[in-house]
C-alpha cells in the first residue's frame, strides 16, 4: 500500500497526489493537469474566474462554509490600493489534519490556488501564513515555490499572461487565534495576534490596511480544478447546498482513522463504519464531534441519519465545521475530555474580552472540580449558565466555540455528569 | 478487518505495511540542502526554528543571515512585519528567546522593547528559556487524548527522568505537552525539534529516545 488514507469508494480530486513523492514536482503536479487551472482564468479573465467559482458553489472549508466565489466578489473592483489574498494554513482546530496533508503531498495545488485566487482578487501578493509547527510540510511548500518561481508560474508576469503574482511563505509562532482571520492578519503584521472588531470587513480594510480576502487551504486547492473543469462539473458531487467534494478528517477510535475524500453529503456511519473500517475491539460508538472541537457535540443517536454536509450537520443538531470527525466509543470518558478542550480554550484565549477570558477559565475549573469527583448539580448550571453569557458576546467566536461543546455534552451526556458527582457525593459522605 | 494498529511510517520508516520510506513522506529529499541565506525571497521567511543546535551568544543577522533578513524585509510592505521573522531566526541561531534577546531584535528593527516582549510573550512557540537539545511536544489534545496521548507523555517523562518543561540533566531532552499538532489521524502525534513523530504510543518511547539520541548530531 503506497498511502495509508484510501478507500476505494472515495472520489479523489484533491488527493489524488496524496502518497505519491512525485506530484510535489512541477513536472509531477503538470502531468496530472496542474496549472491548466490557472492558465484558463487567465484566459477568461478576472470577473469570469469569480463567476466561474460562484457557479460551482464551493463554500469554505476553514470551518465557517462561506461561499467563497461570493466572498471574492466582494473585493473592490478598482486597483487604487493594494489587494492581498492571506491564505490560512494555520490549521490548529483539534481534530483537523487536512491543510497540512495538501500541503506536504501536493504543494503546487495550493500554489496553483493561490494563484487562481489571487488573480480573481485582483492581489499582486499573496501571503500563506504557515503554521509555525509545520516545519517539515512548510519546507516541502517551500521547495515547490522555489521551482515555481523559476519555472515562471509564480511572480512577473505569471505564465507569460502579464500578470505579476507574488506569494511568500509566512511562518507563525505557535497561537491558536492566528487561524482566526482578523487575529491572522494582526499576527502578519508583526502584532500579537488578537482578533478586531469587524466591521471594517477584511475586504474593506484587511492586510496592511489594504483590502484582503482570506481562505483555507483546501478552499484554495479546490478552486484550480474548478477552473479547469468548469463550475457545473464541481456540482456533479454533493448536495445543492453543499456542492464538490470535502476532505473527512476521521480521528479517535476507528481501525483505520485518516483523511478521505468524499462528496459532500456522504453518510456518517458509513465513514465511519465501512470507510474506517468501524470501531475496534468490539466496542459501542458513544459520541461523535462532526467537525473539529469548536462544534457542538453528537450522541450516537444524532449520527445514525446524519449526512456530512453543511446542512446535513446542521439538520442533525451540530455543524460540518471542517469535517473533522472525531469518534469515541463507549469507554469515552466525555467530561474528562470537555475538560480538555475547556483548558485548550482557556490556554487559546488572547484575553481582549471578558467573558471569553473569564468564561473559558471558570469552566475549566468547574469541569475540573466535577472530573475529580469534587461537583455539584448546582454547578452544571453555572456551566451552561457561563455558556450563555460567552455566547455572542465577544470579537471573535473562540468563545461560542467552548459553550458548545460544553451545553451539548451536558445536554446530551448529563448522565456521564451525574455520575462523576454522585460517586464524589458518595466518597464524601462515607 | 483486524484490530492491529494501523501504522503510519510517520517515523519509523516503512513499516512493511507501506512501501512509502520515511524520506518519502518527509519530503526529505524533495526538500534537500537548507541554504542559511534562505533561498529565494519567497521562502526566506519559512526556515525551521527549532533545532539541535544552539548557541545562544550567537550573535543576530551577521553574513548569511543577514541576507536573509534583508530578504525577508524586501517581502512586506511595513517594516514591523519582519518582528515575528526576525523573532523565528533569533531562536533557530540561539534556542530561546530571551528578554535582552527581544530587546535586540527591537533595537534592529527599530521598535520599541516593550512592544516586542509584548508580541514575543503572545507566541507559544518561543522558547523563553533554554531547552535541551530535543524539546519533544507530546499532543494531548482531543483525538490523541482518547487514543493514549496522556501515558505517551508520562512514557516520555518517565524514560527521561524528568518533570513537565524540565530539562534532563544531560542537557537532552526538554519535554512539553502540546495542543493539536494537526496529525489527529495517528495519535498520539509528537513534535520532536522541527520534526512530527506521528502513530507514537506508548510503548515506543524508548525507541523514540534511543533513534534521538543517535542523531544528537545530525542537525535536526
Ligand atoms: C478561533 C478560530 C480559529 C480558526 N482557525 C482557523 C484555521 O486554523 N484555519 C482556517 O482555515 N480557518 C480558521 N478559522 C476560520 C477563519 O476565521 C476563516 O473563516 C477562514 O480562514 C476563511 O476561509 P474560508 O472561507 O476559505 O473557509 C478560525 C476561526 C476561529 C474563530
Ligand atoms: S473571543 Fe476570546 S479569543 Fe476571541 S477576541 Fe475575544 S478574548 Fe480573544
Ligand atoms: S489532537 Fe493530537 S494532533 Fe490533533
Amino acid at each position: 500500500m503506497a498511502y495509508p488514507y484510501r478507500h476505494e469508494s472515495e472520489t479523489r480530486i484533491l488527493s489524488r497526489g496524496f502518497g505519491d513523492p512525485a506530484a510535489r514536482t512541477v513536472a509531477g503536479w503538470k502531468a496530472m493537469g496542474g496549472y491548466e487551472g490557472i492558465a484558463r482564468a487567465l484566459e477568461i479573465g478576472r470577473e469570469a474566474t469569480i463567476e466561474e467559482v460562484k457557479a460551482s458553489g464551493l463554500r469554505g472549508r476553514g470551518g465557517a462554509g462561506f461561499p467563497t466565489g461570493l466572498k471574492w466578489s466582494f473585493m473592490p473592483k478598482d486597483a487604487r490600493r493594494p489587494h492581498y489574498l492571506l491564505c490560512n494554513a494555520d490549521e490548529s482546530e483539534p481534530g483537523t489534519f487536512k491543510d497540512r496533508e495538501i500541503i506536504r503531498w501536493t504543494p503546487h495545488q495550493l500554489i496553483e490556488g493561490c494563484l487562481v485566487g489571487s488573480y480573481a482578487i485582483g492581489a499582486a501578493h499573496c501571503y500563506v501564513y504557515l503554521r509555525g509547527e509545520f516545519f517539515e510540510s512548510t519546507r516541502v511548500l517551500a521547495r515547490a515555490l522555489e521551482e515555481a518561481y523559476e519555472e515562471g508560474l509564480v511572480g512577473t508576469d505569471v505564465m507569460g499572461s502579464g500578470v505579476d503574482i507574488d506569494i511568500t511563505l509566512h511562518v507563525g509562532a505557535g497561537a491558536y487565534i492566528c487561524g482566526e482571520e482578523t487575529g491572522l492578519m494582526s499576527s502578519l503584521e508583526g502584532r500579537r495576534g488578537e482578533p478586531r472588531v469587524k466591521p471594517p470587513f477584511p475586504a474593506a480594510v484587511g492586510a496592511f490596511g489594504m483590502p484582503s480576502t482570506i481562505n483555507n487551504v483546501e478552499t484554495l486547492a479546490a478552486t484550480p480544478h474548478i477552473l479547469r473543469h468548469g463550475g457545473e462539473w464541481y456540482r456533479q458531487w454533493g448536495t445543492e447546498k453543499s456542492p464538490g467534494t470535502k476532505l473527512f478528517c476521521v480521528s479517535g477510535h476507528v481501525r483505520k482513522p485518516g483523511n478521505y475524500e468524499f462528496p459532500l453529503g456522504f453518510p456518517m456511519m458509513e465513514l465511519i463504519e465501512d470507510v474506517c473500517g468501524g470501531i475496534p475491539n468490539g466496542r459501542a460508538l458513544k459520541a461523535v464531534i462532526p467537525g473539529g472541537s469548536s462544534v457542538p457535540i453528537m450522541s450516537a443517536e444524532d449520527c445514525r441519519e446524519c449526512s456530512l454536509c453543511y446542512e446535513g450537520v446542521e439538520a442533525a443538531g451540530s455543524m460540518l465545521g471542517c469535517a473533522s470527525v472525531i469518534v469515541m466509543d463507549e469507554t469515552t470518558d466525555i467530561v474528562k475530555q470537555v475538560r480538555r478542550m475547556a483548558h485548550f480554550y482557556a490556554h487559546e484565549s488572547c484575553g481582549q474580552c471578558t467573558p471569553c477570558r473569564e468564561g473559558t477559565a471558570w469552566a475549566t475549573r468547574i469541569l475540573r472540580r466535577i472530573e475529580n469527583g469534587r461537583g455539584t448539580e448546582d454547578d452544571l448550571d453555572t456551566l451552561v449558565e457561563i455558556s450563555e453569557q460567552m455566547t455572542g458576546t465577544t470579537i471573535c467566536v473562540l468563545s461560542d466555540s467552548l459553550a458548545m461543546p460544553i451545553v451539548s455534552s451536558i445536554e446530551k451526556f448529563r448522565d456521564d455528569y451525574l455520575a462523576l458527582i454522585r460517586r464524589g457525593e458518595r466518597v464524601g459522605a462515607a | 478487518m483486524s484490530d492491529a494498529r494501523f501504522r503510519n511510517p510517520g517515523w519509523a520508516g516503512n513499516t512493511g505495511e507501506f512501501d512509502l520510506t520515511e524520506a518519502d513522506v518527509r519530503g526529505s529529499e524533495f526538500v534537500g540542502e537548507q541554504p542559511l541565506d534562505g533561498g529565494h525571497p519567497s521562502v526566506a521567511p519559512s526556515l525551521p526554528y527549532m533545532l539541535v543546535k544552539k548557541d545562544p551568544e550567537a550573535p543576530l543577522f551577521e553574513g548569511p543571515y543577514l541576507e536573509r533578513f534583508e530578504k525577508i524585509r524586501s517581502r512586506y510592505p511595513m517594516a514591523r512585519a519582519a518582528l515575528i521573522p526576525a523573532l523565528n531566526l533569533a531562536q533557530e541561531l540561539r534556542g530561546h528567546v530571551s528578554p535582552e534577546t527581544m530587546d535586540e531584535v527591537a533595537a534592529l528593527l527599530g521598535l520599541s522593547d516593550a512592544f516586542v516582549r509584548g508580541v514575543a510573550t503572545f507566541y507559544t512557540m518561543y522558547n523563553k528559556r533554554p531547552v535541551g537539545r530535543f524539546l519533544i511536544q507530546v499532543c494531548t489534545n482531543i483525538s490523541c487524548n482518547i487514543r493514549g496521548a496522556d501515558e505517551v507523555l508520562a512514557a516520555f517523562l518517565e524514560h527521561t527522568g524528568t518533570e513537565l518543561g524540565e530539562t534532563s540533566s544531560d542537557g537532552d531532552f526538554t519535554i512539553a505537552e502540546a495542543e493539536c499538532l494537526a496529525g489527529c489521524g495517528f495519535p498520539t502525534c509528537v513534535q520532536i525539534n522541527s520534526r512530527y513523530f506521528e502513530d507514537v504510543s506508548a510503548k515506543d518511547v524508548p525507541a523514540v529516545l534511543e533513534r534521538l539520541k543517535r542523531e544528537v548530531n545530525d542537525g535536526f
